[in-house]
């Protein structure tokens, strides 16, 4: 079995559609009212006139968020060689790869190991939960975002999955747990409560082990923060999430700081979060405008 | 009341353990580093495929999995240096080269179409042998000086009959042709055959048995009965 795995190559069965964010960011749709016009609250709640369609649509991207999120953690138990592993290295370096470089301790992927029965029971409760609000699997397109987890350097992974899809994770249950207490939906609730309790504990995973495998190298834990950065600003999906009420999802600060971001970090991920959204309604503002002048020089 | 001062037996008649067992100390730290390696291995493979099979069920179980081996192979990292290595990377090692050989042909499967062989390699050959060896382990070790490593072993044990039932659970489910049949067979048939040269999953003599048959449970083999 290859290490590393493209994202192109993730196997799902029949039922599942796969598009890449850029796709889904050239979709209007994605960012526009029924009219055409972007309303100025955006949040999940009952009274939104497609609050039922719109929690669906969410818990699908859940569930295939889930599947990714499993799939990312397995994949750091595999591709990277455990340090100490000896055979491994006699291995790696027959296969030409003798850096060692891709070393990580045993206990950050026993970590990993936790993550993916953590991740896999998510899958599970987010099927069961699609059932009972009437979903289907597959139908909604699966957006995939695992490019953050095909990263060679095992820092860099942890920072784009742990620190920035889990964290995503964190806003999207505290959304969904929120929209569960609200619609009267006990079930929902409490589910949502349980996955956030487990999400908290992956992004402190990551911050913990960020922080210790960089202890010694400063450049690098910079690196890895950039990487976050970029990651956290493809996850708030033009603006899907971030403070704004035009965003669904909302910033869960508080769950944040448990998870061990620092006021600042918390700052910056807000402030990315807005800039995607303005930028999407920039560009959106400028396709209709394309638009409207190609109408008018019919 | 009973006299609390009446002098009583230290062992109850129901509590029949035994001091005597069939490895010593280095023996018994041997077959725990080799446990470690070989437990290593198959999370890391569960872990790895994940992304490679496309049917749900098979996905989510393999992800269950996965940590379920972790958490064994932890447990006998922390039984190293209690077994005097305090050093738990000098012992994690292969029993020998074949099982090094074995784990790379088990994890050679990674096509979107193979789950019938990444299955089998992991449901009808590695777990079986596990569950051989530990098997061997508890009921041969001393009940009381090596205490400790049988009760991983129980709790060990526990997991991997409960996804050994699940493994050919699902394979059962996913072989529905006669080719299908055939497909396992030849796997299982190639993985057997190197998991027989290399003796099992401490090498030969995991279930006391040397390749020629001959009982490796006797006093050279450290006994201290």
């Amino acid at each position: 079995m290859r290490k590393f795995f493209p994202v192109e190559e993730l196997a799902r069965d029949g039922r599942f559609n796969q598009i890449t964010m850029k796709d889904r960011m050239a979709d209007p749709r994605t960012v526009l009212g029924k009219d055409g016009v972007r309303p100025s609250s955006n949040r999940l709640v009952p009274s939104r006139p497609d609050a039922s369609t719109a929690a669906r649509v969410l818990m699908h991207g859940i569930f295939v968020g889930e599947i990714q999120a499993l799939e990312g953690a397995g994949r750091t138990c595999h591709d990277f060689r455990t340090a100490g592993d000896q055979a491994r290295r006699a291995q790696d370096a027959a296969a030409g790869d003798d850096s060692g470089a891709d070393a990580v301790p045993f206990a950050l992927k026993l970590d990993m190991a936790r993550q993916a029965w953590d991740e896999a029971r998510h899958v599970e409760i987010s099927v069961k939960l699609s059932d009972w609000m009437g979903g289907e699997i597959g139908e909604i397109a699966e957006n995939t975002v695992l490019q953050a987890a095909c990263s060679t350097d095992p820092v860099l992974r942890l920072a784009g999955v742990n620190r920035a899809l889990e964290g995503l994770a964190i806003d999207v249950f505290t959304t969904m747990k929120e929209f569960g207490d609200l619609a009267g939906d006990p079930f929902l609730e409490f589910c949502e409560d349980w996955m956030l309790a487990d999400e908290v504990t992956h992004v402190k995973m990551g911050s913990d082990w960020l922080r210790k495998v960089t202890e010694n190298d400063p450049e690098r834990r910079k690196k890895a923060l950039e990487f976050q950065g970029i990651v956290d600003k493809l996850f708030s999906y033009g603006g899907t999430r971030s403070d704004s009420e035009e965003s669904p999802i909302g910033l869960a600060r508080r769950f944040r700081e448990l998870a061990g971001f620092t006021d600042s970090e918390v700052e910056d991920i807000a402030e990315v979060s807005l800039a995607a959204l303005n930028e999407r309604k920039d560009a959106v503002a400028r396709l209709q405008a394309e638009a409207a002048s190609q109408f008018a020089g019919r | 009341m009973a006299d609390p001062y009446k002098p009583r037996a230290p062992f109850a008649p129901w509590d029949r353990r035994e001091l005597p067992g069939s490895f010593d100390v280095e023996d018994s730290a041997r077959r725990v580093g080799n446990y470690k390696w070989a437990e290593m291995k198959l999370f890391e493979a569960l872990g790895g495929w994940v992304a490679t099979v496309p049917e749900l069920d098979v996905k989510m179980r393999l992800g269950t999995h996965c940590y379920k081996h972790a958490w064994h192979a932890d447990l006998w990292h922390k039984r190293l240096p209690e077994l005097r290595e305090m050093n738990p990377d000098r012992l994690t090692q292969p029993a020998n080269d074949a099982m090094v050989r074995f784990v790379e042909a088990m994890t050679e499967p990674e096509a979107p179409d193979q789950t019938i062989e990444k299955l089998v390699g992991v449901y009808r050959v590695f777990i079986p042998r596990f569950i051989a060896a530990y098997t061997f382990h508890k009921n041969n070790t001393s009940q009381i000086t090596d205490a400790p490593t049988i009760r991983s072993i129980n709790f060990i044990l526990q997991d991997e009959f409960d996804d050994w039932r699940d493994g050919e659970m699902i394979l059962q489910s996913l072989i529905e042709t006669p080719d299908d049949v055939e497909r396992a067979a030849r796997h299982q048939a190639r993985l057997e055959a190197i998991m027989v040269e290399a003796g099992g999953i401490a090498g030969p003599g995991s279930i006391g048995m040397t390749s020629t048959g001959a009982s490796a449970n006797g006093p050279q083999n450290g006994s201290a009965a």
